[in-house]
Formats: C-alpha cells, structure tokens, sequence
C-alpha cells in the first residue's frame, strides 16, 4: 500500500513544503496573521498526517515537534518569534531533506534532526502556560477481526440511544445488524416510549431494543459496536450465561428475568403470582407489562436455554469420544453386515408375501412390523458407510496446487457439495478416476497463463468438483474453463484405430466420448488381456465397475465437464416392482415420480407417436414389452410409470405394477458388462431372478436410437434416390 | 445502485487513498479538497456519507460538518471525522457539531473499511 | 500327436449338446444343476439365456448350442445347468451353461488327446482345447476360458460395428 501513495504524498510534501517556506517567511513580517498561522499549522499537520500514513514514519515523528508548536501558536499560547521562524525555516529544509533521502540510510543528518527537535522542545518550555493537558488517547474503532474462539457466553443488552440519535446520522438498525454478526441474537423492540401520532416527532428515537446475544467473541467486541455512540445512549450488558454451569439447563424465571431488567418491582410480580395463571399472561391483562417485555424476557429464558442444552450436548460427545464411545471398524467387517442385511431383507420379503397368502392377520402384523424394523436397519447399516466427498475433495487441492504449480499454470479448484455423502467404497473407488481426471485437466483442459490472456480469459485457471445427489445417484462433475477438446484430433485417432468410419458423420457428443471407447488410449502398450495403463479407459473401467456412467463435453474455448455417475449405494433400494408378460422387473422408487393408465383407445389415439398427456402435458414413453422383445399378448390396460430423470419426464409402459419392493441390488457380473439397460438384479421373495431397470440409460439409448432411426431413414431414403 | 461516498480532504495523498479503497469495495466515491469545496458538491449531488478531514483550508471539518447537517439531504447521513490521536477535544467538537464518528489517523484501508461498513450498514 | 498345453492325466466332465459329446475340465466345475427357470436378460445376444439365482448369487447362463450355431437348447427332463468358474482377465467368474443332458466324470492321459481338426466340426476351432477319445468316441475338450472370452469380444465388436454402419 505505501509504495502506490508514496509518490502522490512525496509530490504533494514537496508542493507543501515550497509554500511553506512562503508562508514562513510571509510570517515573518506579519507574525499575529491567523491565516498565516493556519497554513503554516496545516501544513505540518497534513504531512505530519499522510506521512504517518504512507510510511514516512520519521518525517511524521519529526513534524509532530513542528506541528505541535504551532499549534500553542495558533492557540495564543506561544507567540511568533524571529527565533521560531529561523527553526521553523531550518526544519522545512530537513523534511525536505527526509523527503528526497527517503528510503536511503544516512541521507540524513540525524543529529540536526535531534537539534531541531531540542530547539523546538526548548521554545515549548520557555513560553510555558499551562502544559498541554495530557490528551487521552481516542479509541480507534477496529476491524472486527476474528479473536480467539472462547466458550459461547450469552449477554442480555438493553441498547436505548438518546432520543436525538438521528441528527448525527447514526443508524440503530446498523449496529444492531453488526450485533448479529457476533453470533445468535433475538432483538426484540420495546416501544412502551413510542408516543401517540400527534405527538410523534419523525426525527426523534423513541424505541430501545433488547438483545439477547450467545457469542463467542466477548464483551469487548460488543462494547465495540456501540463505540460511537457510548457516550449519548445507554447502554447496559450483563452476562447472563457464563459458560460455566452446565448442570441446570432450567434458567431464571420469567419474572426474576422482568425484575433484574429494571422492567417490574418484586412487589408488583408477587401481587400477579398470587393468583395462578402464568405470570407473562396476567402482567399483560393487567396492562402491567407490555406484551413486547415479555416477549422479550421469554426470548431471553428460551435462547439461553438452548445455549446450555447444546452445551451439555457437546460436553456429552466429548465425553463420549474420550470414553472411547466411537470405534474403529475394518471395512471388511461392514461388509459383512451389509450383506447379511441384504439375505435379510430378501427373507423377509419373503416372509410378508407368505404372510399374506396364508392371510392370517396376526401374522402379517408382525410381518409388517419386521418389515418396519429390517428398513430401519437397514438405512442404519448402508448409513455406517457414508461419508461426505468432502474430504476427497481436499485432498484434490493439493494435488492441483503442485501439479498447477509445475507445470507453470495458475489454477484455483472450487468445490460445491462438499458435504455429499458416499459410501465408503465407492469413494475410496472413486480416487483414481477422479486423479486421472484432475490430471487431466490441469495437463491438457487449462492453458498457460499466456495463452489465457492472449485469448481474453483470466490468467488463472478454475478446476470446479461438484457433487450432488440426483434421485438414487450422486452426479459428480469436474469442470474446467481450459481448452476443451480437440474434436478433429479425437476423430482422427479413432478413424486411425479403426474405430469409426472416415465417413462417419457423428455429433460432437459422441465425438467427445469416444476418448472413453476401449482401445482409443495411446499412452504406453495397453495390452488387450490386462488392460493395465494409464488412459481414460482405464477411469471408465472403474466408474462401470462401480455400475456408473461417465460422459465428456466441451465447449471449444470455453472448458470441458465430465459428468460422472454413481448409484448411491451398492447393496439396497427401494424399488416399484412391475410386470411384463411373465417377466418382473425394478424401477428405483426414487425415480418414479406417478403411474397412469394407458389405454388401447390412448394408444391410437397418439398415432405410433408414443406420447401421453398429462395434466396436460406431453409425456413421451418408452414401450418396454417392444423394446424387450417380450412375447405374449399385451393387455388391454398397461400401465406408464412416469419418471423424472435430470428434469426429463419419460414413461414405462408395463403390464401392471406390482407394488414397493426392497431391493437387494445383485451384480449382473461381466458377462453383462455391454448390456443396457440393466442396472442390476435382485432375487425375489419367490426366489426368481427381477432385472433392475437402468432408467437414465433406458432413457438416453431410445434419444439416440430416435437419432439413428433417424439416420438410418435418411440413408434409406438417399439410397432409394 | 451502489453507495455514494464523498471524502473531503486537502491532502491528495489521503483523498487518493480513501478513493481507491472505497471505489475496491464497490462504493462511488467524491473527492472535495476542502469543507467549501464539499459543501459546494453536497448542494448539488446527494451522497450517503461523508469522510472529512478536521483540518481544511476554506472550511475546516467541523464547519463542513455543520454546514452539512443544515442540509435536508444530509441531515441524517452518517458523517465521519478523520482526526489525528492527538485531537481528542476535536472528537467532542466534532460530535456537537453532528458528525458519527471518527477514524484516527494513520489508519489502514480494513480500518477504513470496517467503520463505513459499521455506519452504513 | 498330443497337444502341448495338456500335459497331465485329468478328470473330465462330458456332456451332451445334440449328439456331439463335450468335455470340461472338471477343475472348473462347480456344480450341476437342473434347469428349472431362467429369467432372460432383455437387449443381449440369443446365446446368453438369462440369469438363475444360485443361491442368492445371481449368475449368467449361457446356451452353448446357439453360441455353437445348433438350435435352442430345449428344455427336457435331461437338461441340466453346468456351473463353472473361470478367471478372465484376472477375475473369476462364474456362469452357467446349458447341456441337453451331462453324462460322467472319466479320466483323460495326455496321449488321448489330440489337436482340434481344422476342418470337421461345425464349431469354431478357437473353442477347442482338444479332442479326446475314450471308449471309441471322439468327444471335444471345450476351453471355457476361450468360449467365454470370445463372447465378450464379439458383444463389442457388434457394439462397434453398429456405430460404424450407421454413417
């Protein structure tokens, strides 16, 4: 800061100086000249001033002497002497002298500088009056930077500002708001002082307030907000809750609370208390207390009570961590437990469906009532193993910080949704891709500083990680502001490696993701068989391993984002079970938004079109049993479950739907790695295998088959031309 | 519409300076070199505060401050004193006068910051 | 004339598939199942029929007839669900594959295997560990490792191939 002010202080000094040196010998010959006096004074105050400012702390130190001189002068206290212009006239030229060897050692004579400093002393003390009053030193207001964090104390504050606050432009609101950066504040306004309209004068204060403030920050910090105003209003702060009695959560009553504020005499609470109605209501009846007092006090009781609830609530975990209440547990063992959860679940499926066959009531009962507990231990157990991304996320700070630094890029990474939570596994899974990913961008996705400028972006570069729960999943993105891809370079290593016909005309989405496609990695010899390697193949790997997604685009210039995809967890959902032909099938409830019926009539109706209204909107649906290859008959009635993906509403035409169904998610395993639409398995309460439907996928495949049917149409129709 | 901030001092160096950390933070900011200088400004354009030096050519701050407070557009803005620590019979003239604080000087750009946050909210 | 992978005195498990006679590695059995039901797993190639619930395991069943280009595997009182496990790229496996009915264990020298046939047989030579002969039959030693591997690569060369094709 004192660098970028210096030269204007450094020029306006040396123009100050110059009229001095005017002034003094102007002053000369006019020694009672006030004006004179003033601008000599001035002068020396304002270098005196901005000097201190800027980082001229010597000239400052030096001008004080000067200035305070003059200031007896200006005062009447001192007179004017030949003796105090030649001084004066020999200090100028030593600041001048500070001035020009500013920065320099041993520019300046230090031993003139403490002789001018003696002869001004001198001058002081032989026109001596009475000495200067010793000044108090005036508060500065400070910044309120952070203090040392101390146990949460609460106070009760009754701020009332002087009547005529206004006309020095005070603001009560302003401080008041400055109050609640302090911690967690009720305010409550007493207006018992508000006088009738008629007599209300706009510009005068009439309201005081009452605060009750749990704050870690202290009593100063309060008594700081009120600095400027401390001397016309009055103030009061009393500690009511010190942070030491944790034992009784029960606090003052309501009128001892009214009593210590000065709001009701003893007297008058003990006359109300005779009578057995509660004490706030009965002042207020008898027009005793006003309804905001009370409220006021009850605000107090209330917040001071919750701050000693929490309190013994956390002295209790601490108390509990250091007993050791919390364990450490192998993941293997977790696992464990999962999968017994799971047979559990699946039994006991099983157990209700066989309940009610036999429809005996009191055994569907129970049934239902193990049904209630098994969920509940189940979300506890699948709970055990969720942790926030958070922490992931973190570590990925470093990695940018050095990998950026290395390579000579300035890049920032920005997180959203820290607080996401995963389980375990899937995290720990997740740390690879998403290195490789990171990597990525900062190697390739983000210039160099250079070539941002030259391109009109900021020099540094922003790595955004962002996780948010999207229905059963948990949608990951790494987003950059770099480059983005180099779309004809993709094309052509995959038009090299055979993948794509030269010809082929894809759209830059597929393009994108074609960096994903087996075998389109170039780093190093992957070899078909291990597969080991680096190379973005390897993340998708992972990601289908965790029976994810992942997808690629860009905007040429502007930045990439990779979408990443993950079932929130890899044993157990809740799913709605429906039919087709003699085939069940799962739909993750979360995703299902409503079913509706779908009638032959309907079907006509929409002409192939495979649209339904809804409340009067299009809903497209997909017709599963077509899309299946289910053999049988379709019935006359089906059924379209509607679900919402991402925003999108799209339907599933099912022959009927079953019910609610828990679901122990099984893998499909390898052999079907290639397939879609399948999420997974699960085996019912009759011990047949149900397929869990992979609705994002089913959803994305009819978009592009509706694409390549397109194509194709279109190609059909060039070759028939 | 952003805050509007005027600061009257004769010293270039502390207007330049006042200037450029309030215009950082977002504020408009007015520059008068002395109280008739501001006064002058204050007739024609509103302001939401007001930074003065107490010791001005023309029209010292406590001047200013009165002349400020006569004006119907400024009689309730909040207005600051810039003093120097050994001023402290001026603080109790400047609050006679109607001004709301006072930030001493020398003083930081936070400082600076922190009180126009406190007054104006 | 032996074949050189095979070079110790193994058990084996011999099935039927239509008339031929194949054998598996008994080290890669697990178990022998009746085929009750089979839940089809919609959008993959005919070969691969579904999945069963092998208790509480959800495992792939192949039908070996159609992979072999013979027609379905029809479902008789014979017909049983060969379990067997296998390592692919490191992982093991487990898949099921169809048998219109399995005959015995018997044990294989070295000697009485021979090289697969270039020409003869009606199913891919990659397939073929061998073909053995007992008792005055011929019956073909099956590479599961291969037979499985191979599907996989076809499943993405027809994913490949559809992109392409759609120009």
């Amino acid at each position: 800061m004192d660098n970028q002010y210096a030269d204007t202080f450094k020029e306006e000094a040396y123009e100050l100086l110059t009229e001095l040196e005017n002034s003094l010998l102007e002053l000369e010959d006019r020694p009672d000249d006030p004006e004179l006096i003033s601008r000599v004074f001035r002068a020396m105050h304002t270098i005196k001033g901005s000097g201190a400012m800027f980082g001229f702390d010597d000239i400052a130190a030096f001008t004080h002497q000067v200035e305070t001189a003059f200031d007896q002068v200006r005062t009447g206290k001192l007179t004017v002497s030949r003796k105090m212009i030649n001084l004066t006239l020999a200090a100028r030229d030593q600041i001048k002298a500070m001035l020009d060897g500013a920065g320099k050692e041993g520019a300046v004579d230090a031993a003139l500088t403490a002789q001018l400093i003696a002869g001004f002393k001198e001058l002081l003390n032989e026109e001596q009056a009475a000495a200067p009053p010793a000044e108090t030193a005036m508060p500065q207001p400070s910044p309120s930077g952070p203090p040392p964090v101390e146990d949460p104390v609460t106070f009760r504050i009754r701020f009332r500002p002087a009547r005529n606050i206004f006309a020095n432009g005070t603001n009560p609101v302003a401080l008041l708001n400055e109050l609640r950066q302090l911690g967690d504040c009720r305010i409550v306004a007493q207006m018992c002082d508000v006088p009738l309209l008629v007599e209300l004068d706009p510009e005068s204060c009439y309201i005081f307030w009452d605060v009750i403030l749990t704050t870690t920050s202290g009593l100063d910090a309060i008594k700081d907000v009120f600095i400027f105003v401390e001397d016309d209003c009055e103030i009061s702060i009393d500690t009511i809750d010190g942070g030491g009695n944790v034992d009784d959560e029960a606090y003052k009553k309501l009128g001892e609370i009214l009593v210590e504020r000065g709001d009701m005499a003893v007297e008058d609470i003990e006359a109300v208390l005779a009578n057995q109605k509660r004490l706030g209501e009965m002042l207020v009846e008898k027009g005793m207390a006003a309804p905001s007092q009370i409220h006021s006090a009850l605000l107090e009781q209330q917040q001071v009570k919750e701050v000693r609830q929490e309190r013994r609530q956390k002295e209790e975990r601490a108390r509990a961590q250091e007993a050791g209440a919390s364990i450490r547990v192998p993941a293997e063992k977790l696992d464990v437990l999962v999968n017994l959860v799971g047979e559990l679940v699946t039994i006991q499926a099983r157990m209700t469906q066989t309940a009610v066959g036999r429809e005996d009531a009191e055994l569907i009962n129970i049934a239902e009532e193990v049904e209630r507990l098994t969920a509940e231990m189940r979300d506890n157990v699948l709970n055990i193993r969720m942790l926030p991304i958070g922490t992931t996320f973190n570590k990925f700070k470093r990695l940018v910080r050095d990998l950026s630094g290395e390579l000579g890029k300035e890049i920032e990474m920005a997180t959203d949704g820290a607080e996401t939570e995963l389980d375990k596994t899937v995290i720990e899974r997740l740390n690879d891709p998403m290195v490789h990913l990171i990597r990525n961008c900062i190697d390739h996705g983000i210039e160099k500083p250079e070539v941002r400028e030259a391109a009109g972006k900021p020099r540094q570069g922003t790595v955004r990680l962002a996780a948010v729960h999207s229905g059963d999943r948990v949608l990951l993105t790494i987003e950059d502001d770099g480059a983005g891809l180099d779309r004809e370079a993709i094309l052509a290593k995959a038009v090299e490696k055979g993948m794509v016909a030269p010809s082929a005309e894809l759209p830059d989405q597929e393009i994108y993701n074609l960096i994903f496609a087996p075998g389109f990695s170039t780093a190093s010899k992957v070899t078909s068989v291990s597969g080991r390697g680096v190379g973005m193949d390897v993340v998708k790997r992972a990601i289908d391993a965790l029976r994810g997604s992942i997808a690629i685009n860009c905007r040429p210039g502007l930045g990439t984002v990779i979408s990443i995809r993950i079932p929130l967890t890899m044993a157990i959902i809740e799913s709605l079970l429906v039919q087709i032909g003699a085939d069940r099938f799962l739909i993750p409830l979360s995703l299902v938004d409503e079913c509706i019926e779908l009638t032959r009539a309907d079907v006509a109706a929409s002409h192939g079109r495979n649209m339904a209204t809804v409340r009067g909107h299009l809903v497209p649906y997909i017709p599963l049993r077509q899309k299946f290859s289910i053999a049988g008959t379709v019935p006359d009635i089906e059924q379209v479950v509607i679900t919402e993906v991402n925003g999108t509403r799209v339907g599933f035409v099912v022959d009927r739907v079953i019910g609610e169904h828990q679901t122990v998610i099984k893998s499909l395993g390898r052999a079907f790695k290639n397939v879609e639409g399948m999420s997974g398995a699960t085996i019912l309460g009759d011990g047949s295998v149900a397929l869990i439907l992979d609705i994002p996928q089913l959803v994305r495949s009819v978009e592009e088959g509706d694409y390549l049917a397109l194509s194709n149409e279109q190609s059909t129709l060039k070759k028939m031309i | 519409m952003g805050k509007v901030i005027m600061t009257a001092d004769d010293s270039a160096s502390i207007r330049q300076m006042v200037s450029f950390t309030l215009k950082q933070s977002g504020y408009e900011v007015l520059q008068a070199v002395d109280g008739r200088d501001a006064l002058q400004q204050l007739g024609s354009r509103k302001v939401d505060m007001l930074i003065t030096d107490l010791n001005m050519p023309n029209l010292d701050g406590i001047g200013l401050i009165k002349g400020a407070r006569a004006l119907p557009a400024c009689k309730f803005i909040p207005i600051i004193m810039l003093t120097t620590e050994s001023q402290d019979t001026k603080k109790q003239e400047g609050k006679a006068a109607g001004a709301t604080g006072w930030i001493v000087k020398p003083f930081k750009p936070e400082q600076l910051l922190a009180v126009v946050k406190k007054v104006l909210g | 004339m032996s074949v050189p992978a095979i070079t110790e005195t193994t058990q084996y498990l011999t099935f039927k598939l239509g008339e031929e006679v194949f054998a598996l590695d008994v080290a890669k059995v697990r178990e022998i199942l009746d085929f009750t039901t089979v839940t089809k797993v919609p959008q993959t190639p005919d070969y691969m029929r579904g999945v069963i619930n092998l208790r509480g395991s959800v495992v792939p069943v192949l039908d070996l007839r159609l992979k072999f280009g013979m027609s379905a595997t029809e479902k008789t009182v014979n017909t049983c669900v060969i379990v067997v496990e296998m390592v692919v790229e490191e992982e093991a496996m487990v898949l099921g594959v169809l048998a219109d009915s399995v005959q015995e264990v018997i044990d294989l020298e070295p000697e009485q295997i021979e090289p697969a046939p270039r020409i003869g047989t009606t199913i891919n030579t990659e397939f073929i560990m061998g073909m053995g002969k007992h008792n005055e039959l011929f019956l073909i030693i099956l590479d599961m490792d291969r037979v499985f591997s191979e599907g996989e690569k076809e499943a993405i060369v027809k994913t490949e191939r559809e992109a392409v094709v759609n120009e």
